[in-house]
């Protein structure tokens, strides 16, 4: 809550403590502070948000207000006055920049290492090895430094670890016979699930709040963006260099591939997450626009696709290609609509891109129902195998999200709700996923016999 | 438009000496009359109103006094003196000239 009365009299004590101010001069400052308050409320602003804007304007009496600030750190409005670039912030910005060089070379190293016990990248079997471990390799660090930056104690140090310890261990020790179908699953979900033990770390002690679990959408938005950006220029470095050491006859490919390729990429990712992480809430953020950018397009091209398949007819086949080509379809519409509604204020009300997100959504419904009604009437005929199973669990899920969503923005729309309930259900759902990828990454290999 | 500094700081004698003949005014109702007469070209700060009006009052231009506002908050209200009437008219002659001057090199 905020007190104006108190915060005036704090303000007009300082002033007092100075000493350059006769108590008349103060008594005339604080009427004209209170004059300048009461105008700002009465054209509509809050009055944390008067006081905030008189006192800055008052600010340059004498640069008093400035002295003011800087000795009052605990009030909101120093943030006005104080240089943002202070020595706290440098010092933190100058370790962050640090531990995103220190964490990479470990990084880089970590992967490095198997290959001194013969299981290098072209040795038989280290493919696997690496498919498996990939995920591990990198985002314990990445996690480590949330945790460093977030000041986590070691509580929340032990549990996070543990869990990326414990997850290592299971992975590796399941054993796999051909044709590795659950083994490759496993490997292919466990990135998604320690993604959101990242998150945990992320979010740090409030990793059940919305807002927390909001942010970290965003983040992962970012990261994609910023990543694909950051490996692009990497990639591009990289092809640089083999072009001129080509020009006098050296051929670098050989030290690119082993090292330049390794550290690049985990450089890049823990660059990424630095990036993301210190422009976040500065800078409008890049994900969101890209969204909205895309989701008409992608409405328009899921539009005509529904509209062709009804005309010809043809229904989408039951291979199992094609439903995960339709779970990534899903996917991406819940990435699209995420982003929109990450980049929305809660408060605003509904605009075209609601509207727009409603209608992406229910086209991916309409077209997922089409397809997955063809592939369970045909599924039941071929028979179970891990593959197809994961592949309708991931379509079933998404299809809830996305017809949760739905429901949600129809009652938003209705005013039946406040748009902030249709953030926390989408919040919530992240334990669905988490739950799902562990049960296929962990469970998956037991229940199919680690074939 | 933005007003020079130097402009600003020239001018703002006679004007709050102007303002104060009308009648006896305040800080924050005599920045706010600056904007109202200017047609909101003239933005003053009170970091430059208050040295000012403090420095005429040493002059012996204007003085000063305590007075309940409306809201019933002490406020230090100013009032021309019969020194700052004559300055008054001294400020305006030579802002005239200044101003007659300028009018017909820009005509001719």
């Amino acid at each position: 809550m905020f007190e104006l009365e108190i915060q005036i009299q704090s303000w007009s004590d300082h002033l007092r403590a100075r000493g350059n101010f006769t108590d008349a001069d103060i008594s005339e400052l604080e009427d004209h502070l209170r004059d300048e308050i009461e105008d700002l409320i009465a054209a509509g602003l809050a009055p944390d948000e008067s006081f905030l804007i008189s006192v800055k304007r008052l600010g340059n009496v004498d640069a008093v207000s400035h002295e003011f600030a800087k000795v009052n750190t605990e009030n909101l409005w120093k943030h006005l006055f104080i240089d943002p670039v202070d020595s706290i912030a440098k010092k933190e910005s100058r370790r962050d920049i640090f531990l995103v060089v220190i964490f990479a070379l470990l990084a880089g190293t970590l992967i490095k290492i198997p290959g001194l016990f013969g299981l290098g990248f072209d040795d038989l079997g280290a493919d696997h090895f690496y498919l498996r471990n990939m995920s591990l390799f990198i985002l314990p660090f990445i996690a480590a430094f949330f945790l460093i930056k977030r000041k986590a104690n070691r509580k929340t140090w032990s549990i996070i670890m543990a869990n990326f310890i414990i997850a290592a261990l299971i992975i590796n020790i399941y054993p796999s016979f051909s044709p590795y179908n659950t083994e490759i699953l496993s490997s292919l979900h466990l990135p998604l699930l320690l993604w959101l033990i990242v998150g945990a770390a992320y979010i740090g002690r409030k990793w059940q709040s919305s807002q927390g679990r909001m942010n970290f959408i965003r983040f992962t938005g970012e990261m994609l963006v910023y990543g694909v950006l950051v490996s692009a220029g990497v990639m591009v470095c990289g092809m640089f260099t083999m072009a001129i050491f080509k020009a006098i006859q050296v051929d670098a490919g050989k030290f690119l591939g082993e090292y330049y390729v390794v550290y690049g990429a985990c450089a890049a990712v823990f660059i990424t997450a630095y990036l993301v992480e210190a422009k976040k809430s500065v800078v409008e953020n890049f994900a969101p626009i890209l969204a909205k950018i895309f989701s008409p397009l992608f409405l328009v091209i899921m539009v005509s696709f529904l509209v062709v398949m009804i005309i010809t007819g043809k229904s989408p086949f039951m291979e199992r290609e094609f439903l995960i080509a339709f779970d990534l379809m899903l996917a991406l519409v819940l990435g699209l609509v995420l982003y929109v509604i990450s980049s929305r204020n809660d408060q605003q009300p509904p605009n075209l891109f609601d509207y727009l997100n409603l209608a992406l959504i229910l086209t991916a419904l309409l077209i997922d129902g089409v397809a997955l009604s063809a592939i369970l009437f045909r599924l039941s005929a071929f028979g179970i195998t891990p593959n197809k199973v994961a592949a309708l669990g991931e379509n079933l899920i998404l299809l809830g999200n996305l017809g949760g969503l739905a429901w949600l923005y129809i009652a938003y729309f209705k005013k039946k709700l406040d748009f902030i309930k249709l953030e926390k259900w989408q919040t919530g759902y992240l334990n669905v996923y988490f739950i799902w990828t562990a049960i296929v990454a962990f469970i998956f290999p037991i229940l199919f016999g680690f074939y | 438009m933005n007003v020079s500094k130097d402009l600003i700081a020239a001018s703002a004698t006679p004007l709050i000496l102007a303002i104060l003949k009308e009648n006896d005014s305040y800080g924050y109702a005599i920045i706010k009359r600056v904007k109202e007469m200017s047609e909101n070209q003239l933005i003053w700060t009170e970091g430059m109103l208050y040295p000012v009006l403090h420095r005429l009052e040493e002059q012996q231009l204007i003085e000063s006094y305590w007075n309940k506002s409306e809201a019933g908050r002490q406020r230090k209200y100013y009032r021309i003196k019969d020194t700052g009437l004559n300055e008054l008219e001294l400020q305006k002659q030579q802002w005239e000239v200044v101003h007659t001057a300028l009018t017909r090199t820009w005509n001719q």
